[in-house]
């Protein structure tokens, strides 16, 4: 079953001559253990559809399903915990708080979700496979772009979120690196069995992907399957 | 708390700054406040000292002890709890000594002033010329036996004993006979005294020619006294507006420098209450921080002050004002807080 879909998901900014219609109709389906690429350019809509897929904006039209629950039933509040416990998100910047060293980065989140975050092990796993276990005592300032995105990444995964959302993950990768981050959004799909639905411009991505979908000009259209 | 703890050691020099500013300013609030209620009390410590209720006027002396003649008709009828002085300003003068501005007091021994005057050396009056003195004066180098002479008078008055608390529109009183009040200050023998102080809150002279005020109006009344407590209480309230203005302005640049994180932590769920928290917490975290340096300066000021500086250090009375600020940092933290509740998850994505 996936855990997050959208049905005719439509979005209109504005009014009169102002009207933009950003979304027409958009279909769409993560799976948990599979790779999802939305590919398209700068403004077909990709951020829009990000924005809706995690809750943060209600669209003009249709619905948004995560883990079984329409967002459209819930408060505001109960939206914040479906981020905090179903969603993890990895943004382009600003996703760390330049005054926690990495491990407070996680202790944060044990102060504010209490339960059923990563376990020692799980997260030690995590770890591992980011290969961030020595940097725990540091600041992010301390730290390169590249290791700062991947302590993003396990942050998004340490309340054990069953879809991981990424807003342009290689915007700043050199091409070595574009391969590193998809493999390992693949790894992470498959081992922490995850619905994984990265937002992209970048082709070099494509490789990682179980399915691939065209923006283009707010329609939505599945490209190719692996 | 555990955001605005973490934020404030990774970011020592910025806290330590702000705290040290909110130092200063708590300690200026706390030796004004000092000052004010040492000052007060050496205004009025006299009349408290007396439990004066109500106290008797000429009725044309404008409320002033100092300008009211009362004679013995204009005195009315006293019950134990009434009580005259004669009031007047004095220089004392003594050999080896300074002059020194004071107040002397003429009392009845048979009255209840007198009776209840509580001694902290010697014994009290008990013929012409003999005086019981303020303990400030012995900071000037009196002791028991020491002799004085007021204004021009050729005798000398003897001490014969000490009481504290003597203190009257900040002048040390000498305690002494109503006669001689009246020799200090060429009155006849029809004047009775300056005042009637009563301890009862009923008491009314009711003689024509005289007033009854309460004490309170009277204290109000003292030359300057009103006008003092207004200076201070305005300078302590524009310190602490100031302190609200500095947490204000702090925190609001602090805040500011993260609300793109804010929006983060919004976007992966994070209550707007946590942020808010961290925001108050760390106002509230910095004020505590200069207050406990501000209270350790005060002890460390008040252990080596001289004593003749009029200084009170009211423990409810300052940390009333330790608690008052602590209310506008809360309120300074405010002003950012409208910021951090308008934080938009969604201008952190799409970049
Ligand atoms: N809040 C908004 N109000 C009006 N227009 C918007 C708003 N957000 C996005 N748009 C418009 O929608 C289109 C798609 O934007 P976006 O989703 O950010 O595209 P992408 O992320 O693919 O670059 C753009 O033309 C943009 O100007
Ligand atoms: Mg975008």
């Amino acid at each position: 079953m996936a855990v997050l879909t959208l049905e005719k998901v439509n979005q209109v900014f504005g009014t009169g001559i102002a009207r933009v219609q950003v979304l027409h109709d958009v279909d769409f389906a993560a799976e948990a253990g599979e790779v999802s690429l939305i590919m398209g350019p700068s403004g077909s809509g990709k951020s829009t559809f990000l924005t809706i897929a995690g809750g943060l904006l209600t669209p003009t039209a249709g619905t948004v399903t995560v883990a079984g629950k329409h967002y459209a039933d819930l408060s505001k509040k109960a939206r914040d915990a479906i981020r905090l416990d179903e969603i993890g998100f990895v943004l382009q910047q600003y996703h760390l708080l330049p005054y926690l060293t990495v491990a407070d980065q996680f202790k944060l989140v044990d102060k504010i979700k209490r339960q059923g975050n990563l376990d020692q092990a799980a997260f030690a796993g995590v770890l591992q496979t980011l290969g961030i276990q020595e940097l725990l005592h540091k600041y992010p300032g301390e730290l390169s772009g590249g290791q700062q995105q991947r302590v993003a990444i396990a942050r998004a995964l340490y309340p054990d979120p069953a879809i991981l959302l990424a807003d342009e993950p290689t915007a700043a990768l050199d091409a070595a690196r574009v391969a590193v981050v998809g493999d390992l959004f693949r790894e992470l799909a498959i081992q922490h069995h995850k619905a994984v639905v990265i937002v992209t411009h970048d082709p070099r991505l494509i490789p990682a992907a179980d399915h691939v979908y065209d923006m283009s000009d707010g329609v939505l259209t599945h490209a190719q399957s692996a | 708390m555990f955001l605005a703890l973490k934020e404030i050691r990774k970011e020592k020099v910025r806290s330590g700054l702000i705290i040290a500013m909110i130092v200063l300013i708590g300690y200026l609030i706390f030796i004004l406040t000092g000052l004010a209620l040492g000052l007060a009390h050496e205004n009025t410590a006299a009349i408290k000292s007396w439990d004066a209720a109500k106290i008797t006027l000429n009725a044309d002396a404008n409320v002033d002890m100092r300008q009211s003649f009362l004679t013995k008709a204009q005195a009315g009828k006293l019950t134990k709890s009434e009580a005259v002085i004669g009031e007047t300003a004095v220089v004392a003068k003594a050999k080896g000594h300074k002059q020194l501005s004071a107040t002397f007091l003429g009392v009845s021994s048979q009255q209840y002033i007198a009776k209840d005057l509580q001694l902290t050396s010697g014994r009290a009056v008990r013929q012409s010329h003999e005086v019981v003195a303020d303990d400030s004066l012995k900071l000037s180098g009196y002791k028991l036996g020491s002799k004085l002479k007021l204004n021009d008078a050729s005798k000398a008055y003897t001490i014969v004993g000490f009481t504290q608390n003597a203190k009257l529109n900040i002048s040390p009183l000498i305690y002494g006979q109503l006669p001689d009040w009246r020799a200090l200050r060429g009155l006849g023998p029809d004047m009775a005294a300056s005042a009637v102080i009563s301890k009862d809150a009923d008491y009314d002279a009711g003689t024509t020619g005289s007033k009854t005020y309460s004490a309170a109006t009277v204290i109000q009344k003292l030359p300057g006294y009103t006008a003092q407590n207004l200076t201070f209480a305005l300078m302590i309230g524009f310190l602490m507006v100031i302190s609200l203005i500095v947490i204000a302005v702090f925190l609001y640049i602090l805040t500011l420098q993260k609300l793109p994180n804010y929006a983060v932590l919004r976007v992966q769920g994070v209550p707007r209450k946590v942020l808010v928290g961290a925001t108050i917490s760390q106002s509230l975290l910095l004020v505590a921080g200069g207050l406990i340096g501000a209270t350790l300066l005060t002890v460390a000021t008040a252990a080596i002050i001289p004593a003749a500086v009029p200084m009170a250090f009211d423990v409810p009375a300052l940390t009333a004002v330790g608690v008052g600020l602590l209310v506008m940092a809360m309120l300074g933290g405010l002003i950012p807080v409208r910021r951090v509740l308008r934080v938009d998850p969604v201008s952190v994505i799409g970049g």
